[in-house]
């Protein structure tokens, strides 16, 4: 095991020397996704700050605390954007056009190798930005912070942002039995764009379970902030490790029926 | 300027959006989604009070459900990308021996496919006033519908423009992709299709009636919920000035650019 954890985390090592390596070489866009992204929680920003100016609080929340919800997610997508997904927003193609097969023939992990393959330290930026945003909220929210409160809120974010990783690759994985995902990846895509812009709180209903099951986008960055503001119940942070671990054990089984399904269209 | 060609492509492109049906679909999604943000946010808001910066939470619903419609019959930005990429690639040159203007054809293009789109997005706006049991807020004057169809059509006409305008900065640029990215986000946002500009800061409100962007998606929704009549008649004054300015701009863009076109691609 312990040799399987060092073989795994050398090879990881290696993917990205390999990916800093092919940055130099194609150096246009470098900060793209950075510019991008950051527009967009930019915008968000000034959304709320307008809201606020004509509104005391959303429901429970005041402005500090949306602040932070939008840091966090921001910080969420920013740990995507710099780790995973351009290698995993990749595997629908790779399943269709059969290049799948050299992911599978290399000696380690296919999943390993996809999600390692692409960083992208252009987005590293967006890790200081939304830093930046993060710390506002504190402020603006007059949250006093201690250790296990920077300690809880870290580790929920980790939890939050392996989730958004699972919720990627389990997506990405249809292509295996249905050939196509772009539908599901519209559903993802419009999740993600609803839930950035609106946090947890605001759901009921049938919302609810929608976006605290389904496509667990409206618990996120939810979770982490209402951990640093104090709000967090047992019952809210046991829901939110049972559906980080229920959705592990669903990706790990879909990927692997998929693997196994997967009969190399094109080649 | 023969007409008849221009309502040819017209034609092709009300036929080719036929082909595209799925485009179709994820607007209505997207749309859905809007309008979902719209219902729960400002439902929690509207919880414990009647009103926020002169709405209640049906001429709110109401407007969204019009900015939205607005929103999806700008395709405008299909332009910009189209232009981006043929001139990137190479294939530009479709456009120059084609014997029309080459803006005409996309404002023919634009046209054709808001026409196809119109009644697919009206019906499903309808279909969103009945699902989330909106109020729909509706302020019947018929010179004031009149103007404001004008406005609308100057609108669309003056984001054709400006996505043209920035299609042709390839020529110059060679890559715009990314810019292109950032503008749609802050084109969400100036033009009022995100939240209402009334809710802005009073010296911002000012600021943002000297730019075309306030009277392409916010101002015409306001007008239909009976808001902000004495307004019109300024609208359709700026966004000409605009159109016409920006017509200049073009012009001598691509006076300036065209031979920087080599038609082999970046």
């Amino acid at each position: 095991m312990i040799g399987r954890i060092k073989r795994n985390i050398r090879m990881v090592g290696v993917l990205i020397n390999l990916r800093l390596q092919n940055l130099m070489m194609f150096r246009l866009g470098f900060f793209g996704p950075f510019f991008v992204d950051s527009c967009v929680f930019l915008v968000q920003l000034c959304v709320f700050e307008v809201i606020y100016s004509n509104v005391d609080r959303i429901g429970t929340w005041g402005k500090g605390q949306m602040i932070l919800y939008i840091g966090t997610f921001s910080m969420i997508n920013a740990i995507n954007m710099v780790i995973y997904f351009f290698g995993i927003n990749a595997i629908p193609d790779k399943i269709k056009n059969g290049d799948m097969d050299l992911y599978l023939t290399k000696p380690g992990s296919p999943l390993l190798r996809l999600t390692f393959e692409r960083i992208n330290p252009g987005s590293v930026p967006l890790l200081l930005f939304s830093g930046v945003i993060i710390a506002y909220g504190i402020k603006e929210g007059g949250i006093r912070i201690t250790p296990i409160l920077v300690l809880g809120y870290v580790f929920w974010v980790a939890v939050m942002a392996v989730l958004y990783y699972l919720v990627e690759v389990l997506i990405r994985s249809f292509p295996f039995f249905i050939l196509t995902s772009g539908n599901t990846i519209i559903l993802e895509e419009a999740g993600l764009t609803l839930c950035m812009q609106l946090p947890g709180i605001v759901f009921y209903g049938i919302y609810k379970v929608i976006f605290y099951l389904i496509l667990p986008y409206g618990i996120m960055a939810t979770i982490p902030v209402r951990f640093l503001t104090g709000e967090l119940t047992f019952v809210g942070a046991l829901w939110g490790i049972l559906v980080a671990a229920a959705f592990t054990i669903l990706t790990a089984f879909v990927w692997k029926q998929g693997i196994r399904h997967y009969n190399s269209a094109s080649s | 300027m023969d007409l008849r060609k221009y309502l040819e492509i017209l034609k092709i492109f009300i036929k080719t959006q036929l082909a595209w049906r799925g485009d179709s679909v994820i607007q209505i999604l997207f749309s859905l989604t809007k309008i979902l943000f719209a219902s729960l946010l400002w439902g929690t808001i509207f919880a414990g009070r009647e009103e926020v910066a002169g709405f209640t939470l049906s001429s709110m619903m109401s407007y969204y459900i019009i900015s939205s419609f607005l929103t999806q019959l700008d395709m405008s930005s299909k332009v910009s990308m189209e232009i981006s990429q043929r001139i990137r690639n190479g294939t530009f040159s479709k456009y120059m021996v084609i014997p029309v203007n080459i803006q005409g054809y996309f404002v023919a293009m634009e046209m054709g496919m808001v026409l196809f789109h119109l009644i697919i997005y009206f019906i499903t706006s309808v279909i969103w006033v009945f699902l989330f049991r909106i109020r729909f807020v509706f302020a019947p004057d018929p010179a004031i519908l009149a103007g404001m169809g004008i406005l609308i059509l100057l609108g669309l006409f003056f984001m054709v423009q400006i996505n043209y305008y920035l299609g042709l900065l390839t020529l110059k640029y060679e890559e715009i992709g990314l810019f292109l990215m950032i503008k749609d986000n802050l084109v969400a946002f100036v033009t009022g299709s995100i939240i209402p500009l009334t809710l802005l800061p009073e010296r911002f409100l000012w600021i943002m009636k000297a730019f075309p962007f306030y009277y392409v998606t916010y101002l015409p929704s306001m007008l239909f919920i009976g808001r902000l009549k004495g307004e019109l008649g300024m609208g359709l004054l700026v966004l000409s000035c605009w159109c016409v300015v920006l017509q200049a701009v073009i012009y001598v863009t691509w006076q300036n650019y065209r031979i920087k076109y080599d038609g082999v691609g970046i």
